[in-house]
């Protein structure tokens, strides 16, 4: 079988997993970390190719797919921000920050911007309280305590 | 300047305050940057590891961390030396996993010393296997830690080129690896069985307990799950020997990390010997921000204190903080209904679903403080809720159903002004009914 979304390189990371852990099962959550990082989604259809590739049955990778809030769909946009709702990023307003990101991005909570360039989540604690309010633009962990509306601008300006 | 983060392509990791009094887990890691092996060992790494598996046989470690009181650090406290000695009893192959999951809010301990002081944990794991009789250790970290996973895979290459890792470590007869596992955003995974679950590839539900991972862990293989701060313990355990015992209170020696975050002046984590109190701790961090009046103390998700509970000590005993030692400050204009509101959502979500009571209940619990929070609360509602916290942990099979009304349960007893008030349409604070 030829495959759309499991490419060359995204096989031979899969290959890796399977070598590393003694059961196939184990390879699932890694390799959907790999189709995430390269789609910045998971595309229902690599769903069926992976579980035809590891030989396991789709109800299974699909169970997973449902139960990992970092899986779960969403419109397929170029980048996701992440912003923390839990209590000491509460506690320093994170819903003033969410504004601006909405404002400047035209993208809202669970809703992907009309261009496809952003998609923004509310997430639980991510961590990085002592910088709250903390958010994540892709894999980059950012500051949001004193950060100016200009610097914002700036952060924003990276992704493309 | 930093070598290695640059070498993985990693982006700056925010700067944060982690400060310490007395340098033992944070050693290494007051500055933001990874140490790599060479750095390590020159500062003395490694040497635990070369003591105990040439001078101290599995038993003399064993029993010099039953002596040390060392807790676990992930939560519950349990005691370390006695998870050890309990796989002890259950025959071999037997695994370690290292818990890096670190959800808890307001915790973000395990992550200062995962990205700056890797080795220190690698060390720890190393020489736990050799106690516990394990050749093969997993480390789950969270999905939300890329950074992290990526310098963790970095420094265990690194220790296996140095022979510290792999096949008869130091010349010995002991051989032990580790492989690094990502989660990938589910509270419910910190809890060991659901990690377990998890780390088998599966969807993260809680075990039935017993049996305990100790016996029936990975693999169905007998398993000990511990924190990262409490195995990176016990190279200083081995370090200092019987004068680890000279560090802090009699019962509960040696360091302890604090995670602070909320209305304090220098939020970040924090080191010191736990006979620290509350207040003390929180002046630590600079005190209040703004010299405004302190109002209460969240420990993450599980416990609400009050001006009342500042001189207690940081400890694990029965009056004692206790837990992950996460600390959230809460100031005099926030509310202790709404924060009560964000756990409440945090519980609801986070429930995995598998037993009704958790799953109905933290729905429950969230409808009504929404109530209070919005002014049509009744007295009934109050009723109701004292009801919900009640049975909640009853119907519950695992620690996130013990603990998700317990916030609840300890503001109503600390703080049931702010009930009442918010029954008669009034915020103390000022913040709801906006
Ligand atoms: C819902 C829930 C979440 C938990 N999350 C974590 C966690 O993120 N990290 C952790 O070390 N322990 C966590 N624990 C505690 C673990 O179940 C387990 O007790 C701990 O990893 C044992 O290690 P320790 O004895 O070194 O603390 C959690 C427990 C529950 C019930
Ligand atoms: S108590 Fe809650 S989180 Fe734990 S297993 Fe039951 S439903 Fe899941
Ligand atoms: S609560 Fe936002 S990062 Fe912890």
């Amino acid at each position: 079988m030829a495959y759309k979304y499991l490419t060359e390189d995204i096989i031979k990371k899969i290959d890796e997993y399977r070598n590393k852990f003694p059961y196939k099962e184990q390879a699932i959550i890694p390799s959907l970390h790999e189709i995430l990082e390269k789609y910045r989604d998971i595309p229902e259809k690599s769903l069926e190719e992976l579980a035809e590739y590891l030989k396991v049955p789709l109800s299974h990778i699909e169970g997973i797919v449902s139960f990992y809030d970092m899986f779960r769909f969403k419109k397929n946009a170029r980048h996701h921000i992440r912003i923390c709702r839990n209590l000491p990023c509460h506690l320093a307003n994170y819903q003033s920050l969410l504004e601006k990101i909405k404002k400047l991005t035209n993208a809202d909570v669970g809703k992907s911007s009309a261009d496809g360039r952003w998609y923004i989540e509310l997430v639980e604690c991510i961590g990085s309280c002592a910088i709250a309010p903390a958010f994540l633009i892709d894999n980059d962990l950012y500051d949001g305590s004193n950060l100016t509306d200009e610097e914002l601008k700036k952060i924003l300006e990276k992704y493309k | 300047m930093d070598r290695i983060r640059e070498r993985l392509g990693l982006p700056n990791l925010p700067e944060i305050y982690v400060e310490s009094n007395i340098n033992l887990l944070l050693r290494r890691a007051k500055e933001n940057r990874t140490v790599g092996i060479e750095e390590y060992v020159n500062t003395g790494g490694y040497s635990a590891l070369e003591k105990a598996l040439k001078r101290m046989t599995p038993e003399d470690i064993l029993v010099l961390v039953e002596e040390s009181t060392l807790r676990g650090r992930g939560g519950a406290g349990f005691p370390t030396g006695r998870k050890w000695r309990f796989i002890l009893m259950n025959p071999k192959p037997r695994y370690l996993i290292c818990n890096a999951d670190e959800s808890e809010p307001g915790t973000f301990k395990d992550r200062i010393i995962i990205e700056r002081d890797p080795h220190l944990l690698i060390e720890g794991m190393i020489i736990t296997g050799y106690t516990i009789g394990a050749e093969e250790g997993y480390i789950y970290i969270r999905g939300e830690y890329p950074a992290g996973y990526k310098i963790l895979e970095y420094a265990i290459n690194e220790a296996r080129e140095h022979g510290f890792l792999g096949k008869n470590i130091l010349g010995t007869d002991f051989s032990f690896d580790i492989k690094v596992y990502r989660g990938a955003g589910a509270y419910i995974c910190g809890e060991e069985t659901a990690l377990i679950e998890s780390l088998e590839g599966k969807r993260g539900h809680p075990r039935l307990k017993p049996p305990y991972p100790p016996q029936w862990g990975l693999y169905g293989r007998p398993t000990i799950v511990n924190n990262v701060e409490t195995l990176s313990n016990i190279p200083i355990i081995i370090t200092y020997g019987r004068y680890f015992m000279n560090i802090g209170p009699v019962g509960f020696f040696g360091p302890k990390l604090f995670p602070i975050s909320g209305k304090v002046e220098r939020p970040g984590v924090y080191e010191s010997t736990m006979d620290i109190t509350l207040r003390e701790l929180i002046e630590m961090a600079g005190g209040i921000k703004g010299g405004r009046k302190f109002k209460a103390v969240f420990s993450g998700a599980l416990g609400v204190y009050g001006e009342k509970d500042l001189d207690i000590p940081m400890d694990y005993s029965p009056k004692g903080f206790g837990g992950t030692g996460t600390t959230i400050v809460l100031d005099e204009t926030d509310c202790i209904i709404d924060s009560l509101l964000v756990i409440a959502n945090f519980f609801h979500h986070e429930s995995c679903g598998k037993c009704t009571p958790c799953r109905v209940g933290t729905y429950e619990q969230l409808n009504i403080l929404k109530k209070f929070k919005n002014g049509t609360a009744t007295k009934k509602d109050l009723d109701y809720l004292k009801h919900i916290a009640k049975n909640i942990p009853i119907g519950s099979i695992c620690g996130l159903g013990y603990s998700a009304p317990q916030a609840i349960v300890d503001a109503l007893e600390k703080f049931p002004e702010e009930f009442e008030a918010h029954l008669e349409g009034k915020c103390p604070a000022g913040v709801c009914f906006k």
